[in-house]
């Protein structure tokens, strides 16, 4: 073999992501906060009259997402700006100097896990819901039906690409601070851009990430004038490339 | 063997390291002097590649750094910041590194008894004093075991006992044919570690000497090194009054 790759740099970010506690905090909070809100909804919902649909169970159970996206975004950002913060990213940068290989490397190992984590989330969300609405006269949702396993599953894609962002801008920012800052501003500001243009709100909200996750992501059917859950899931991916994508342009001429 | 041709970098219009060539050669240790701010460190992170110099290059057996195919094999290196992450044990760091560069968990280990932190390997690294850190920042140049090793300060926070293990061990590592460049700013330490000097000010090159060449013509190497210095020091505080 002659010479490191992509490969050697995702063993070592692999065991960099497991190996601070960090990692496990923000996974499980973003797990136990998914399903929390889950159970909440659920119970909630249980004397609730008229009797709620499935659908809106289903909706509203995967609320947590709205935390769990804070989370796992942390957890992207941090995964960067963890290393400037204390000095790390030199050694990483020594080990493996093609910077690119780096970012690459941390990609995948952060899309990965983030991917895997917002899966277990989603899912908790949803069972624990499902759960908590046990014994009463509310109609299942079953995960057999194609609209409520592409909900749980887009949300968990949806949390993953979250995560991708958080690692874009982290590079871009390199301050965990402020990158955090940056990310959760970008969550939320374009929301309430969205909601000051009245009526043509909905033609800018379509593509603000959190108007997607509560009406086009998360739910069984998607409220009209927004994208399909599919197509919304694709633009976060879309916005996680170009956040990555500049982090990588800037990453290169940057000293360390 | 490490090449530095006209080597410069700015920071704004602050010259930090001005057209500095130097060769450093295998088999010696070769201390890198200077006072404060002279731009010892600038010069270690441009060999690197971790900053990128303005003009000139540094290069290493032939290459630049960020050519060499497994970089930890090639070079050590020790940088003067804590560069790890606090969170982390001293294990998984060394782990994380080793994997980077296709070098077995035996060698992790092995680095881990080198420096006498293999009973503190599994504890955070934050947790560790000054000279733990350093020796954790040791293991890491050791990790590889390179031909070429670049060490900047590091018997900082070292205890008398561990100056003398760095230093035989530099010694060591020198005698076996590797290329030793060591900075610091303690002459006296310098001395009896190194056997030959390169030595700076302001960025420039000043002296490329030897230790016994140095003090020839004056009582102490302290005064010799103040001598030389004297006109590129920026730092210089005032007696007490
Ligand atoms: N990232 C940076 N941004 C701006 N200026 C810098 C930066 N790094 C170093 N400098 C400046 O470059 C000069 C050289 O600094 P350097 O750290 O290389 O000196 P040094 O010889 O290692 O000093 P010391 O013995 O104190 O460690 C100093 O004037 C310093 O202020
Ligand atoms: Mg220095």
């Amino acid at each position: 073999m002659n010479g490191y790759g992509f490969r050697h740099a995702a063993r070592m970010e692999r065991i960099k992501l497991s190996s601070v506690r960090s990692t496990w905090w923000l996974a499980t909070a973003a797990v136990v906060s998914m399903a929390a809100a889950g159970a909440g909804v659920g119970l909630g919902y249980r004397s609730h009259t008229p009797v709620a649909t499935a659908a809106q169970i289903l909706n509203n159970s995967l609320g947590g997402a709205i935390v769990a996206q804070l989370l796992l975004g942390a957890l992207g950002v941090l995964m960067v700006t963890g290393e400037y913060g204390t000095g790390m990213i030199r050694s990483t940068f020594a080990a493996v100097p093609r910077r690119r290989v780096v970012l690459a490397a941390k990609v995948a190992v952060c899309g990965g896990a983030a991917l895997t984590v917002g899966l277990v989330a989603s899912f908790a969300g949803y069972l624990s819901g499902q759960l908590a609405i046990r014994g009463t006269a509310i109609p299942a949702a079953s995960l057999g039906d194609p609209a409520i396993l592409r909900a749980v599953v887009l949300t968990g894609v949806y949390l993953g690409a979250t995560a991708l962002i958080g690692v874009g801008i982290g590079t871009i920012v390199r301050h965990s601070g402020a990158a955090i800052g940056t990310l959760f501003g970008l969550m939320f500001v374009p929301m309430i851009v969205a909601g000051l243009f009245g009526e043509d709100g909905i033609q800018v909200g379509r593509f603000v990430p959190l108007l997607m996750l509560l009406n086009s992501i998360a739910v069984t059917s998607p409220v009209p004038g927004l994208f399909s859950g599919w197509i919304s899931t694709l633009l976060m991916c879309g916005y996680a490339a170009v956040a990555i994508l500049c982090g990588g342009v800037l990453l290169r001429h940057r000293d360390a | 063997m490490i090449e530095l041709r006209e080597l410069t970098k700015r920071y704004g219009d602050r010259v930090a390291v001005d057209g500095l060539s130097v060769r450093v050669q295998p088999g010696v240790v070769t201390g890198f002097l200077g006072p404060n701010g002279s731009g010892k460190s600038t010069t270690m992170r441009m060999i690197l590649g971790l900053d990128a110099p303005d003009r000139g290059e540094a290069l290493i057996g032939g290459v630049r750094y960020r050519d060499l195919n497994w970089p930890l094999k090639a070079v050590g290196a020790l940088l003067d910041a804590g560069a790890f992450h606090p969170g982390r044990s001293a294990r998984a760091h060394l782990t994380a590194l080793a994997a980077s560069n296709d070098i077995p968990g035996s060698r992790v280990e092995q680095a881990l008894r080198l420096v006498g932190l293999s009973d503190a390997a599994t504890r955070r690294a934050g947790t560790y004093s000054l000279g733990m850190r350093q020796r954790l920042g040791v293991a890491v140049a050791l990790l590889g075991d390179p031909g070429v090793l670049l060490l900047d300060e590091p018997v900082n926070g070292l205890d008398p006992e561990g100056i003398r293990w760095i230093r035989d061990l530099l010694r060591g590592l020198a005698a076996e044919g590797r290329t030793v460049f060591v900075s610091s700013h303690l002459i006296a330490e310098m001395a009896l570690t190194a056997d030959r000097l390169v030595v700076i000010g302001r960025g420039r090159l000043l002296a490329e000497t030897t230790v016994a060449e140095l003090a020839a013509d004056d009582d102490s190497l302290e005064d010799a090194f103040l001598r030389l210095t004297s006109q590129a020091t920026d730092h210089r505080g005032v007696g007490a009054s």
